[in-house]
């Protein structure tokens, strides 16, 4: 496709999914490693995980090239951030420039659906979910991407959140322990790549708790 | 899909057609490509179609088209030669396709080359274009190569050929056009026409004349890697 | 040149004017419901002693799987079948309205249905609705005169080949096909090739996926091999599996009872017996 053609677009969909499930003292980050376009499978081994800090790992799904632009950017800010303030950014930090970044971009945005995952300043599990204009939310469990409309509906069954405007503010992090939550992120993965079509291939989960960052893979359909 | 490919477009046979005159008969040329947007759908097809025995039809356009143009025809000569008892003519085969062709030209988009032999006329070449025009021709060329030939055929075409003459312009020219238009290639096809019967030949595309800067062609690209040099990009 | 400047009569045939007027909504951004499309890898090759199908078993309707195990080689005729790629309601349909016919005419005449005979039903219909009917197909089958393999798309035109591929996993295959097919494969070299066709359609095409049907025709006999391989289980099933309790929240069981709104009155005499 070239420039010239009155219907070009400067965006492409290169499609997959991201979860993240926040527990008491941990958080469980995942997404596939598809890159499709169309119906054209572009890798299968491609992560959509980027550890942005010590205690905050983004996962992405969009078009990768806007992806990839917006991870260059937070990466570059949390370098100054370090330099400056000789320090970690915390996770709600990093979601709020997460949030400004993406709102920077308001009329030409970065195609890229986000869940930010990570531990709070008390060690507590947090997921931050966004739009692609930088509207966001603290929730316990978040899905985005292309699986979302699958994922979302059964995480909701499974795991219902308190409402976020109810007062005093009630502690948005699931009650599954760490191992409960894998399982339940392995099951929606691997439903998901059964009738979404731009999921499969493999799925990477990052686990943060305590103990530090810890990666895990499984093995999902690849057709 | 990107790369522009439209594999629901019509399928279009941008194509090199020729057909020739020669003392005695005729020759029909043509090329083997089908293709939709730019995927090859068929790389050895036949567009040299048979009407009746001593008459055939080289199409060009719209595949439906030109399949369901000579279909109706093929039957109409059927009933006309049972009718008769005794072969259609040349004339009368090209003159159904130019009704057709002419009576819907706004649902049709095929070109045809109408040659054959008959006792009354011998050997005779008729051209059909777009619109349903009829035009009986010494020589005709159509589809999408057939610009790269006019020049050509004006400096190569003699009168009285002999039949051998007549398969190599034939040849030559098809092979030319292949070479130059992108939308024509595979083999070349040739059906000869004369008082003796008709004689079908085929061309391979590895056994055709390489023209200007064409390289050799290459079974497959294991062939190109296991070549002398090993490096493939400086082939 | 072009546009005549007389209205001519209409010469009869199927009325396009809606298909015109579909296009017309569709620019001004009317969304038309979405069909059942079968983002497809079909695909028949000739071999020794007849003619092999293969298709996947995925049908999509955008970027969601609608059915994982769908059929997609078609019956015809005893000694024909035929596989479908397009929207799947037109494959379907267009399909059982030729086979209805062969059989008819296998009536009319007792003699087994030809190969050709159902290509040109096919071909006649597809031509008449002018690629409107969106139906790719590969049809293969085993008749008097041998066997045979074509061809025909949505627009109505056709080809003869011995191997062909169709659907959106149709380049994937072909290039398995062009690299492996040569004549006179025996019939488990058949089999084999056309399952590695297809599962290449499979892995590398999203519109193709699950299982890989195969339909092997020879001179009076026929296998449907449904779900010859199945190369896609399921990954992951959790150790302790789910359950949904949570039934619709009951807001109210207070129980109203219905009031009459006309009264009725008993007047004259009952009815005589």
């Amino acid at each position: 496709m070239t420039k010239q053609q009155a219907n070009w677009s400067p965006y492409d969909n290169n499609g997959g999914s991201c979860v993240a499930i926040a527990g008491a003292d941990y958080c469980v980050i995942a997404a596939d490693t598809r890159l499709s376009t169309g119906y054209n499978i572009l890798t299968r081994d491609y992560s959509k995980i980027c550890k942005l800090a010590d205690k905050a790992v983004m996962a992405s799904s969009g078009f990768q090239a806007d992806v990839k632009a917006l991870q260059k950017v937070l990466s570059a800010r949390h370098l100054t951030y370090q330099h400056q303030h000789n320090k970690q950014m915390s996770c709600p930090a990093m979601a709020q420039l997460l949030s400004n970044t993406l709102y920077f971009k308001r009329f030409f945005p970065y195609y890229a659906f986000n869940v930010l995952g990570g531990l709070d300043s008390e060690g507590k599990g947090c997921v931050f979910t966004y739009d692609a204009v930088g509207s966001y939310e603290r929730v316990g469990y978040s899905a985005q991407g292309s699986g979302s409309t699958l994922i979302t509906p059964f995480l909701d069954n499974q795991l219902k959140s308190p409402s976020p405007l109810l007062l005093p503010a009630q502690d948005s992090s699931t009650p599954l322990s760490e191992a409960e939550a894998i399982d339940l992120v392995k099951t929606v993965f691997a439903s998901a790549t059964e009738r979404d079509i731009y999921t499969g291939d493999k799925l990477e989960i990052v686990v943060l708790n305590a103990d530090g960052l810890r990666r895990e893979y499984m093995d999902l359909r690849k057709d | 899909m990107d790369l522009n490919m439209d594999l629901n477009a019509p399928h279009s046979m941008g194509t090199t057609i020729i057909g020739v005159t020669y003392k005695g008969g005729v020759v029909l040329g043509a090329d083997s490509r089908t293709s939709t947007g730019v995927y090859v759908a068929n790389r050895a097809s036949d567009k040299i179609t048979k009407l009746t025995d001593n008459v055939y039809v080289c199409r060009s356009g719209s595949a439906a088209d030109s399949q369901i143009v000579s279909d109706y025809v093929r039957h109409f000569l059927h009933q006309h030669t049972i009718q008769l008892g005794q072969p259609a003519t040349v004339k009368v085969a090209a003159n159904l396709v130019r009704l057709l062709a002419y009576n819907n030209k706004d649902m049709l988009q095929t070109g045809l080359i109408v040659g054959g032999w008959d006792k009354y006329d011998g050997g005779r070449i008729y051209g059909i274009p777009l619109g349903g025009t009829i035009l009986e021709q010494p020589f005709a060329i159509g589809g999408s190569g057939s610009s790269y030939l006019y020049g050509f055929f004006d400096q190569a075409w003699k009168e009285e050929m002999s039949r051998e003459e007549a398969e190599q312009l034939v040849v030559k020219a098809v092979s030319l056009a292949i070479a130059r238009d992108g939308a024509s290639g595979g083999v070349v096809r040739t059906v000869t026409i004369n008082s003796e019967g008709v004689t079908r030949k085929f061309y391979p595309g590895d056994q055709l004349p390489l023209w200007h800067e064409e390289l050799e062609p290459k079974n497959s690209l294991l062939d190109v890697l296991n070549a002398s040099s090993p490096e493939p990009m400086n082939i | 040149m072009s546009t005549s400047a007389i209205d001519v009569p209409p010469k009869g045939g199927f009325s396009f004017d809606l298909c015109r007027r579909n296009d017309m909504l569709a620019k001004k951004g009317l969304k038309s419901p979405s069909y059942l499309k079968t983002g497809t890898t079909i695909v028949g090759l000739i071999f020794q002693d007849g003619v092999i199908l293969g298709a996947d078993t995925r049908a999509t309707e955008g970027p969601i799987v609608a059915d994982k195990n769908c059929e997609k080689i078609h019956y015809m005729a005893p000694n024909i079948y035929c596989c479908g790629a397009g929207t799947a309601a037109d494959t379907e349909a267009v399909t059982d309205m030729v086979s209805s016919q062969l059989q008819l005419h296998r009536y009319h005449t007792g003699r087994e249905s030809r190969v050709v005979t159902a290509l040109t039903l096919l071909k006649k219909h597809l031509f008449g609705y002018q690629g409107y009917v969106s139906a790719a197909l590969v049809l293969g089958g085993v008749d008097v005169t041998g066997p045979h393999l074509h061809t025909i798309y949505p627009h109505g035109s056709t080809d003869t080949l011995p191997f062909a591929t169709m659907g959106s996993g149709s380049l994937a295959a072909m290039s398995v096909f062009e690299s492996k097919y040569k004549e006179g494969l025996t019939r488990d070299e058949g089999i084999r090739l056309v399952t590695e066709a297809i599962c290449s359609g499979i892995f590398n095409d999203l519109g193709s996926g699950s299982n890989v049907d195969v339909c092997v025709i020879t001179k009076g006999q026929k296998d449907y091999l449904r779900n010859h391989l199945l190369p896609n289980p399921r990954t992951y099933v959790s150790s302790k599996g789910y359950s949904f309790p949570k039934k619709t929240e009951v807001l109210l069981t207070k129980i109203m009872p219905l009031k009459d709104k006309v009264e009725i009155i008993e007047k004259g005499d009952a009815m005589e017996e």
